[in-house]
């Protein structure tokens, strides 16, 4: 079905002048401790809501909460809750104070203060409930598409991953970076090999340098752990060197310059393709959904999933799960938004599929729902 | 959902216009056609030998020591003159950092 006109992007406006395509209130707990009353509130209020926060006990450790800063004042959310207890390192309004220096609206809650938990959850409720009242008056306007922020992420990958999956979401990266748009994906231990293409793709020579930089990093680290080696399994299925699977991972990058490494937070300035790597111990959460949280804190509105075995994990941004297994689709339909098997099947070429892709992430912005959200896969 | 033309005709798929290799998306017997369509052009190429699905062959002939190119990017390079049509794995192919990597950290990668 090709697409004659695309659907406008609709986005709501934020106070630091970007937009959002999403309108939720974050409830964030800043200790284990508070996490509890947390999810309370967030169970007491499931629509609207997303929960996370400091994975830890009395600690403060400026990674996380850097992140956690960053996620906060991303575009999805009207606005925050910081629950705390009150004796740990992280203290609830200070945190709540940091996140309102982009313009976010911001709101803590400390349970000695308040007297246990369940005054700091009436306490919690009635703030929780103004601010998805106040959130609910935010109204969509057009947005051009080159406003959007993208992430791309690989999980349960398989043969059909490399070949069909990452190479379609490639093509719908060339295009929105086209448009002016940005691209980010992550997972630098699985490009090695890459470190020359990604260089010689990157738009100076500082960028290279950076590149080449994070790949040797992941290299080394993945290596001392014993973790990377092109497996039994791998040349069983086609794959013939380490060069051809990390090339795989890197398809989904699409094939525009690099225009930078990105190890901190916030948007990056100017729209392209970014690698993005996370800051060291700035790690809330495990697996593919800490990858999406990454690029929230990065300021992505969403983000492709590409599967092969059908991971159905999602993270806080709307992720579009793209399959292109066909025994497996049949399996895990339910999990997945974009059936890319006709061209594992020979029936449809990448160039004609990615006209679709692109067009279900014009969708996605402008709000449709993907399947994560409606099954509330907000792991963080 | 059918395609304008030559729907299930292919058989492989090319990443790349410059790749010199195909992966089958089916199994093949020797003898069977891989074809395969990238941009404007379609390759098809009769098969030398069964290959399996995910398996790459030469879609035209590639020399020793030559660069064997999937995704537009060489991921290692032929020990010996493969034809096209031939099955391209371990046999016939290596990857061209292999021996650094080995140098450096002791481990086969």
């Amino acid at each position: 079905m090709p697409t004659e006109k695309l659907p406008e992007i609709l986005g709501y406006r934020r106070p630091d002048g970007h937009i959002g395509i999403r309108n939720h209130v974050a409830i964030i707990y800043t200790t284990n401790c508070s996490k509890v009353v947390a999810s309370s509130l967030h169970d007491r209020f499931p629509v609207g809501t997303q929960l996370f926060g400091y994975p830890e006990g009395c600690s403060y450790r400026d990674a996380p909460v850097e992140k956690i800063v960053a996620m906060a004042q991303h575009t999805s959310y009207a606005a925050v809750l910081v629950v705390g207890l009150g004796c740990e390192g992280t203290d609830a309004c200070d945190l709540a104070r940091r996140i309102e220096e982009s313009g976010q609206t911001a709101e803590s809650v400390t349970i000695q203060r308040e007297g246990g938990d369940l005054r700091t959850i009436e306490r919690g409720s009635r703030i929780l409930a103004s601010l998805l009242q106040q959130a609910s008056l935010a109204r969509r306007e057009p947005i051009p598409v080159s406003d959007l922020v993208v992430g791309a992420e690989c999980g349960g990958s398989d043969a059909t991953s490399g070949l069909v999956a990452n190479p379609l979401v490639g093509r719908v990266a060339d295009r929105l970076i086209d448009e002016g748009g940005t691209y980010m994906h992550t997972e630098p231990h699985e490009l090695m090999g890459c470190d020359d293409v990604l260089a010689a793709r990157a738009v100076d020579e500082s960028v290279a340098r950076d590149a080449r930089a994070a790949i040797e990093e992941a290299e080394r680290e993945s290596f001392e752990a014993g973790l990377f080696h092109i497996g039994f399994g791998n040349t069983e299925g086609g794959l013939t060197t380490i060069e051809e699977k990390s090339y795989g991972c890197l398809a989904k990058s699409g094939s525009r310059p690099l225009r930078g490494v990105l190890r901190g937070y916030g948007r990056p300035p100017v729209g392209g393709y970014y690698l993005q790597v996370a800051p060291p111990g700035s790690q809330t959460y495990y697996g593919d959904s800490e990858d999406i949280s990454q690029f929230a804190a990065c300021g992505a509105h969403l983000a492709f999933f590409t599967t092969g075995c059908g991971a159905t994990t999602g993270g806080l941004l709307p992720v579009i799960k793209v399959m292109a297994n066909p025994g497996r689709m049949d399996l895990i339909r339910d999990n997945v938004d974009f059936d890319a098997t006709p061209i594992t099947r020979g029936e449809r070429t990448l160039d004609e599929m990615a006209d679709e892709l692109y067009a279900e992430m014009i969708a996605v912005a402008a709000g449709k729902l993907t399947k994560s959200e409606i099954y509330r896969h907000f792991e963080a | 959902m059918t395609s304008k033309c030559k729907a299930s005709s292919r058989t492989a798929i090319l990443l790349d216009v410059n790749d010199n290799v195909a992966t089958l998306l089916e199994d093949l017997a020797e003898g069977g056609q891989a074809v395969a369509e990238i941009g404007d052009a379609t390759v098809n190429v009769r098969l030398r030998e069964g290959v399996c699905f995910g398996h790459k062959i030469a879609v035209r002939p590639i020399r020793e020591g030559e660069d064997v190119i999937k995704y537009g990017l060489p991921i290692g390079k032929a020990l010996s003159d493969i034809e096209a049509g031939a099955w391209v794995h371990v046999h016939n192919c290596r990857s061209a950092r292999y021996g650094f990597r080995q140098e450096k950290y002791g481990v086969h990668a």
